[in-house]
């Protein structure tokens, strides 16, 4: 019962953070230090498959990427807006699907079958999200798109002509060359995954800066104040969840081709769960956070080399103790270690 | 005709069972406020501890049984380690549960193997009304699913504790001001709800093969009943198990049966639009 003002206080200033502004001189020290290093620890480790180029490391690197691509988009929604999605894995597979049904019935390349997958994504999920979001607290979305993820792969399994039905579908095609770069090889696509990475990071960053993003905040600080301050709450939180589905479904339709293979287990309940399990222990709202919580997720269980039962076991364990005793995750744990002057996120 | 009686019979059983999972998910969420998305794991732990004793010879009553007390011990442990941690703040519940999901899953996987297993049913044979002719078995299901709830709902009606939980789904700090103990009925309330999935495992067992991943399918059918019921609300929950469990029979028996699972997932998603409030428009806890 920590007082009700202290929430509206918080959510007012999250809103009237333009109008004080006087952040620019803070962004020039510190922060901005820790937050160069953590950029430039990115790029070294997106440029580490490069340089220490055997199969394996190309293979983590372009899987790293693209899970870290999912984390970064359902921060999105989940971060900012402060709303459960658990559908992520689902949009993933779609993704997945759309693009590669597309090219095969439709004789589009890679790159064209993009749009129109993108836009089906979007649709999807505005469709699910307005009936679920016009509820405020969260816990019908949550609902709605753990029930709906399940009905994908439903849908999936179940449509045999259209995707093949259990089995999946096999894959071989690759994206035409753009600049040079040849994506028929595993290189090719692990700099196809880490630029689908850094975009999402960009557009993450922009939303976040934006007057979309601050209002996003204070829908998630308190719904009925964003309201009260001319925030259509509804809108804006069905436009974060089919942002973050795009982009969900965009790095699916570069782990098709990826991988070579879809099958409806891409969007089982559990992976969606995963995702969630990342940005809850990287740090919910915060930048880093999703990239933490990837390494955690996909790093960890390659260094345990264990059977997967526990890897999964032990993932579970981390999340639990993280929920109960670092609620601001890995990000918010390194950030209280370096002061970063204001509290940024949560 | 007779098809159609037929098919209703069937719907109203598969409904009794998911009505039972759904008043667990109902009562835990509406009126502690903790959000456990782990509750089919405890359905699936009872289907397995319904699954050990009758493989030790134990008629299947005793499996059912043993299978509700343990879940409720389950669930009692669960509440006191981790989820009264999270009171008041039902996404951190949901997130807690992410993790208890991965773990109980994980390590049932390893330790019963992920290979389905499969209850002798109690009863066998069928029994004929003039020209139905009903499995006995599922009779049994759809009878013992009704005892449950009817016997819950006389719980919650005439015994103490019962009056207790309907005091505080009115009035958290009113019950509290008659001199209520919330959080030790908050307790009781998740050991019943646990005990209830428990129960419902066993009545899953003695009619699905049993695996280590068959959680989810409960959860998100009790999910969609308490959602579509009004969140908290008993007679809701009930209700919209048994219009779940008619609509998926007749859905897959004349419509496609591979969509099964997901006609729950229409009609809810007609329900938040035209019914946001929930069947009985309690929309939030009403007992």
């Amino acid at each position: 019962m920590t007082g009700k003002v202290d929430d509206l206080g918080r959510a007012a200033a999250v809103v009237r953070e333009p109008v004080r502004g006087g952040a620019s001189q803070k962004i020039l020290t510190l922060f901005s230090l820790v937050q160069f290093a953590g950029l430039l620890l990115l790029g070294l480790l997106l440029l580490a498959p490069l340089l220490y180029g055997s199969r394996y490391v190309v293979y983590l690197g372009t899987l790293l990427a693209l899970q870290a691509t999912l984390a970064v988009s359902l921060n999105i929604v989940m971060g900012y807006a402060g709303q459960f999605a658990l559908a992520h894995a689902a949009f993933y597979g779609f993704g997945a699907y759309a693009s590669a049904i597309f090219i095969r019935d439709y004789d589009m390349t890679f790159w064209s079958s993009l749009p129109p997958t993108a836009c089906l994504a979007a649709a999807l999920a505005a469709a699910v999200g307005y009936p679920s979001m016009r509820f405020t607290g969260g816990i019908h979305f949550a609902l709605i798109t753990f029930a709906f993820g399940e009905l994908l792969r439903l849908v999936a399994a179940n449509l045999h002509g259209l995707t093949g039905g259990p089995q999946g579908m096999q894959l071989s095609y690759a994206p035409v060359p753009v600049l040079g770069i040849d994506f028929g090889s595993a290189r090719g696509m692990y700099y196809l995954a880490a630029g689908v990475l850094a975009l999402s990071m960009i557009i993450a960053k922009l939303i976040r800066r934006s007057g979309f993003g601050r209002s996003l905040l204070a829908i998630r600080e308190d719904e009925v104040l964003a309201a009260s301050l001319g925030i259509d709450v509804t809108a804006h939180k069905v436009a974060a969840f089919s942002i973050a589905s795009v982009i969900a479904a965009m790095a699916g339709a570069v782990y098709g081709p990826f991988v070579g293979f879809v099958s409806p287990e891409m969007m089982s309940a559990s992976d969606s769960i995963s995702v969630v399990g990342m940005l809850i222990v990287g740090g919910i709202g915060t930048t880093s956070g999703p990239i933490i919580g990837t390494l955690v997720f996909v790093g960890l269980p390659e260094l345990l080399r264990v059977a997967k039962l526990y890897r999964l076991v032990v993932l579970g364990l981390i999340i639990v103790v993280t929920v109960l005793f670092v609620p601001k995750g890995l990000a918010g744990l390194f950030g209280r270690m370096i002061p970063t002057g204001p509290q940024r996120g949560r | 005709m007779l098809d159609f009686v037929q098919t209703s019979i069937d719907g109203l059983m598969v409904g009794g069972l998911y009505a039972t999972v759904a008043l667990g998910i109902t009562l835990v969420f509406g009126l502690v406020g903790i959000l456990n998305f782990a509750h089919g794991q405890s359905v699936m732990l009872g289907a397995y501890v319904t699954f050990f004793v009758v493989s030790a010879g134990y008629p299947f009553w005793l499996g059912a049984l043993f299978a509700a007390i343990a879940m409720g011990l389950f669930g009692a442990l669960l509440e006191r380690a981790v989820f009264r941690r999270t009171l008041g703040d039902p996404l951190a519940g949901l997130a807690v549960s992410l993790g208890i999901i991965m773990i109980v899953e994980n390590l049932a996987a390893a330790a019963f193997s992920p290979d389905p297993r499969f209850v002798d049913p109690p009863v066998s044979g069928s029994v004929q009304i003039g020209p139905l002719i009903l499995s006995s078995q599922r009779l049994l299901v759809l009878f013992v699913s009704v005892v449950l709830i009817g016997g819950f709902n006389l719980f919650l009606q005439r015994a103490t504790l019962g009056k207790a939980i309907r005091a505080m789904a009115q009035s958290r700090e009113g019950a509290a001001l008659v001199g209520v103990r919330v959080p030790m009925i908050s307790r009781a309330i998740f050991t019943i709800g646990s005990a209830l999935a428990g129960a419902a495992g066993a009545l899953y067992a003695s009619l699905f093969a049993i695996t280590p991943y068959m959680g989810a399918t409960p959860l998100t059918k009790g999910f969609i009943l308490a959602a579509l019921g009004g969140l908290g609300s008993v007679p809701g929950a009930i209700a919209a198990g048994f219009l779940l469990g008619l609509a998926e029979s007749f859905g897959s028996r004349y419509l496609s049966a591979s969509f099964r699972d997901g006609y729950g997932f229409i009609i809810l998603i007609f329900a938040l639009l035209f019914l946001p409030t929930g069947l009985f428009g309690a929309g939030k806890a009403r007992v």
